[in-house]
């Protein structure tokens, strides 16, 4: 007796769950470079495994993600909604992992009572 | 007295076996993110033991499935004694040992399953073993979890791209995903903490009830979680020292976003899956993710003979180990002195293969993982142009 319908929620839990929080930040993502606030991040360290970016290269990099903001043609108050969207997206991103963890956890369930 | 000693022997070996999968594994969660460099390896490595620890806290679903479905334990069924477990335990580590060794692509809790079935099968023949729980637990987990991860992160890293895609050659901004790979990846350690270090419970817990120190059907002790979720944390912690010395080969090209998108997968895969009981390799899922996000960048095509061979390496994972833990368990049955000749055999394996290590021959064929190793199964053009976008 295989239980089918396991594997079916097993992908549909996945495959929700990540494209959510995937989607979520690469949204927040995008509006924060509408907002002109492009991130620019710095590897922590340099390996040497694959092609990371400089100093140089960041620095380059943030010239240009600065000229392309002063070039927007949007006007400051569209930029900051844009930038309080891209933080709701990102936290949005991080409420779908805690409530993803929340779900399989049922030891968590006591603290708001469903247990 | 000499069934408390094999009880211990057998607990000490488990242990064993947890911190070499967590020593194995540290580079599944941990590589991407330091190769990207959104994280420093020693703080990658600390955090990875850290949320192993916690992960293993979670649940027990998994440690369930193999105290007390795999093997027909408690009336009508057969009573595993721990000399069969122990067996198994020796089976599953020469076999991981040797994979290492050989840098075949294996998976350890296959590794595990397949001594313990093998060592059974010696024991009490077929009807000891519950088939069906294998099959809809362990086998069809195996092929379908990294086929569920493969089309998942294909799906999140397409997605990843195409929401952050700009046509206007203005920056784009998908560096911001190394800030959100340091989350990524450590819910991938955290979902390893989960299923992996359940597995030597539920080893643990089976070899209690085996001598009756605890009911059958009873879920894992809090003495045992905590003495595994400690093993698989410094597995972890120590695996990682190693990986930090030999980053940088055999790695394959990953982007912040495309790792991104892959960690997420692996992590949602896993954590579901674990939630379900379903002890699969976290191995194998991180490597379908690893193969669907690279699928999911623009101008990449799949090595098929790359990922053949790790495919093959799967397969044989289990029978493989079966056979081993059968051979040990055959041994066992001669009494204190098929014991004592495993134990011997183990250790000697166990001793060599460590010396063999210590002679910093160290290559991404043995250690930095197989993970980054099925990434190459996918080839992918570097920067290739953007499309024009269909202009209205």
């Amino acid at each position: 007796m295989i239980d089918w319908a396991a594997f079916v929620v097993v992908f549909i839990a996945a495959f929700l769950g990540a494209t959510v929080i995937v989607s979520t930040y690469a949204l927040g993502i995008r509006l924060l470079t509408i907002s002109g606030r492009t991130p620019i991040v710095t590897p922590a360290e340099f390996t040497d495994a694959i092609t990371v970016i400089t100093p140089a290269e960041a620095k380059a990099a943030a010239k240009k993600a600065a000229k392309a903001a002063k070039k927007s043609p949007l006007t400051d108050g569209q930029k900051r909604a844009a930038y309080v969207g891209a933080w709701t997206c990102f936290v949005l991103s991080a409420l779908s992992v805690i409530v993803g963890i929340f779900l399989i956890v049922p030891a968590l369930h006591r603290f708001i009572g469903i247990a | 007295m000499e069934t408390l000693l094999i009880v211990v022997l057998v607990i000490a070996l488990a242990l064993f076996f947890d911190f070499t999968n967590g020593f194995h594994d540290t580079a599944n969660a941990m590589a991407t993110p330091i190769a990207t460099g959104a994280l420093r390896p020693k703080v990658a490595v600390t955090i990875a033991a850290i949320l192993n620890l916690v992960g293993a806290f979670l649940s027990t679903e998994v440690a369930r499935t193999i105290s007390g479905g795999i093997i027909k334990e408690g009336d009508g069924g057969v009573l595993i004694t721990p000399e069969l477990i122990f067996a198994g335990l020796i089976g599953a580590i020469v076999w991981n040992m040797v994979t290492w060794l050989l840098g075949l692509p294996s998976s350890s809790s296959h590794a595990l399953f397949g001594g313990l079935i093998g060592s059974a099968l010696v024991g009490f023949g077929v009807q000891a073993i519950d088939f069906s729980v294998v099959l809809s637990k362990i086998v069809l987990p195996a092929v379908l979890a990294p086929l569920t991860a493969g089309v998942v992160a294909y799906t999140a890293t397409k997605l990843a791209y195409s929401i952050t895609r700009r046509y206007d050659g203005k920056p784009d901004g998908r560096d911001g995903f190394r800030h959100g790979q340091i989350f990524s990846s450590s819910l991938v350690a955290l979902a390893h903490g989960t299923n992996d270090a359940q597995k030597t419970m539920g080893v643990i817990t089976l070899t209690l009830i085996s001598v009756g120190l605890q009911p059958a059907g009873s879920g894992p002790e809090f003495w045992v979680i905590v003495v595994c979720a400690i093993a698989i944390a410094l597995g972890t912690y120590m695996g990682g020292w190693r990986i930090i010395k030999t980053l940088g080969t055999g790695l394959t090209d990953v982007k912040p976003a495309q790792g991104f998108a892959a960690e997420t997968s692996t992590a949602a895969t896993i954590l579901a899956s674990t939630h379900l009981g379903f002890a699969l390799s976290t191995t194998q899922v991180a490597s379908g993710s690893v193969v669907g996000s690279g699928l999911g960048r623009r101008g990449s095509k799949v090595r098929w003979r790359t990922a053949g061979r790790i495919g093959v390496g799967w397969l044989l994972t289990l029978p493989a180990a079966g056979a081993v833990g059968a051979l040990a368990a055959l041994v066992a049955q001669l009494g204190v002195v098929g014991i004592i000749i495993d134990t011997i055999a183990g250790v000697v394996v166990i001793a060599t293969i460590f010396l063999w290590s210590r002679r910093s021959e160290v290559s991404s064929q043995n250690v930095v993982s197989e993970v980054a190793d099925s990434g190459s199964a996918v080839k992918i053009k570097r920067n290739p142009k953007p499309k024009k976008q269909v202009t209205r």
